[in-house]
């Protein structure tokens, strides 16, 4: 059991312990019924994927400025962990607005919606840009630009069909005079926060882990090959 | 800023001189038009309601093969590197390259709103002419830097598109918003052309810094 290994389990856990608080503690919500327990895990992996794509814009800023190995491979690592927080955002925010906004694509465009579709179009194709460049220095700078200039884009698309037509709920938990949610909720909602960030540091981990050892694989190639012509 | 007009002009003028990218463009142009005039099946009183949307599907294909372009000829002729062996600063050459850009497809514009005008009967005013000229300027900055930075990968005409798509909502946002009310009859006031020309800005100070780390190989 490597420390990974522990924790790893750990983040099960963790989340199987907000699991466990979102259906049996929190009380229902009195006018959207059962629906509302998404709220809990929606919001938080979209908090852990901005924070993951933050984390994208500092490791590829501090490559481009140092040429430090580390600091894209942790750009990499988050940008997998990042895509996949924000294809759980979108996912549940899909199955959340089924009911409550009667869910149809060509009337209930939202402005957050689309700047979350673009989030995640902008680092799929950072990974494109990995795939396709030549690896090593190019892929690296060509990247970090794509991770840097498409983070600049994101606000911007919020903004600009934000003044357009939008559905998506305000704020709920900065409202204005304190959070608004019931003590049960929001003590619920801290717990799946804390246990969904936990879950992300932990794959950006386990990525970092995987891409470290792809490189010294790629590394070790040619003088496996060697030995094994000889 | 020498530079940057240098380069334009050099791109310009072997436009000019080889009639390439131009009729092509065109005749794309048309082409699109005349396939959303039988796909949508335009009368007279759905074409002035389908038509910003034509217009701005048309426009950003357009843009996408007029900035793939770009930067081909310089990498098939080798002559990017010896541009940026020469004392100008890479962001300088950009400039020159995306300001080429623009001015094609602006060239592609005069095609394209006639056209609009004829196959959909779609009413062209000022305004429609001023948010489109507005929004090239940004869409041919982040146009061109993703034009050179698919250009150093292995799968150049495919990566334009995704990279470059996502960073261009804003502009068909804003600028399909001003036509759909200029075209609809309603007087535009100025503020939508002052947000594009914002966005423009924008873009075009993050593409030129980006520019720097895209061109230094």
């Amino acid at each position: 059991m490597s420390r990974l290994h522990v924790l790893a389990a750990a983040a099960v856990l963790a989340v199987l312990g907000a699991a466990g608080m979102i259906f049996l503690y929190a009380p229902e919500d009195a006018l959207q019924g059962p629906v509302q327990r998404i709220f809990y895990v929606h919001v938080s992996s979209a908090i852990a994927a901005y924070l993951c794509f933050a984390l994208v814009v500092a490791g590829s800023a501090t490559y481009l400025w140092r040429g430090s190995l580390r600091a894209d491979r942790l750009a990499r690592a988050a940008t997998y962990t990042g895509l996949a927080f924000t294809t759980n955002t979108l996912v549940m925010g899909i199955i959340w607005a089924k009911p409550i906004w009667n869910w149809d694509p060509s009337r209930t465009w939202d402005a957050r919606f689309t700047a979350t579709v673009v989030l995640w179009m902008v680092y799929a194709g950072y990974l494109l840009v990995r795939r396709f460049a030549a690896p090593g220095r190019t892929a690296m700078r060509l990247a970090a630009v794509v991770g840097i200039v498409g983070f600049v884009d994101v606000p911007v698309v919020h903004f600009s069909v934000q003044w357009w037509r939008t559905l998506h709920p305000g704020p709920v938990l900065d409202a204005r005079g304190g959070p608004a949610l019931p003590p049960e909720m929001l003590l619920t909602f801290a717990v799946t926060m804390a246990a969904i960030l936990f879950l992300a540091g932990v794959l950006i981990a386990i990525r970092y882990r995987v891409e470290l050892v792809q490189e010294q694989r790629a590394e070790l190639a040619p003088a496996t090959l060697e030995l094994a012509t000889r | 800023m020498a530079v940057t007009w240098a380069v334009a002009r050099k791109d310009l003028r072997a436009e000019w001189r080889g009639r390439e990218m131009l009729p092509a463009l065109a005749q794309f142009v048309v082409l699109a038009l005349v396939i959303a005039n039988f796909a949508f099946d335009v009368d007279l009183t759905s074409g002035p309601r389908l038509g910003p949307g034509i217009l701005w599907l048309v426009l950003v294909f357009a843009g996408l093969v007029a900035f793939g372009r770009a930067f081909a000829p310089e990498r098939e002729q080798g002559s990017l590197e010896a541009m940026l062996l020469t004392p100008a600063g890479p962001a300088a050459i950009f400039a020159g390259k995306a300001l080429a850009a623009a001015l094609l497809l602006m060239a592609v514009e005069a095609v394209l709103l006639p056209g609009m005008a004829v196959f959909l009967g779609a009413p062209i005013g000022l305004q429609v002419v001023l948010a489109v000229l507005v929004a090239t300027v940004g869409m041919a900055g982040l146009g061109c830097l993703f034009s050179a930075l698919a250009a150093q990968t292995r799968a150049r005409d495919l990566l334009l598109p995704v990279l470059a798509l996502p960073l261009w909502i804003p502009f068909v946002v804003v600028g399909g918003r001003t036509v759909q009310a200029a075209m609809g009859g309603a007087l535009v006031p100025g503020q939508p052309l002052v947000v594009l020309a914002a966005l423009d800005i924008l873009f075009v100070i993050v593409a030129a810094l980006a520019a720097r780390v895209v061109l230094d190989e």
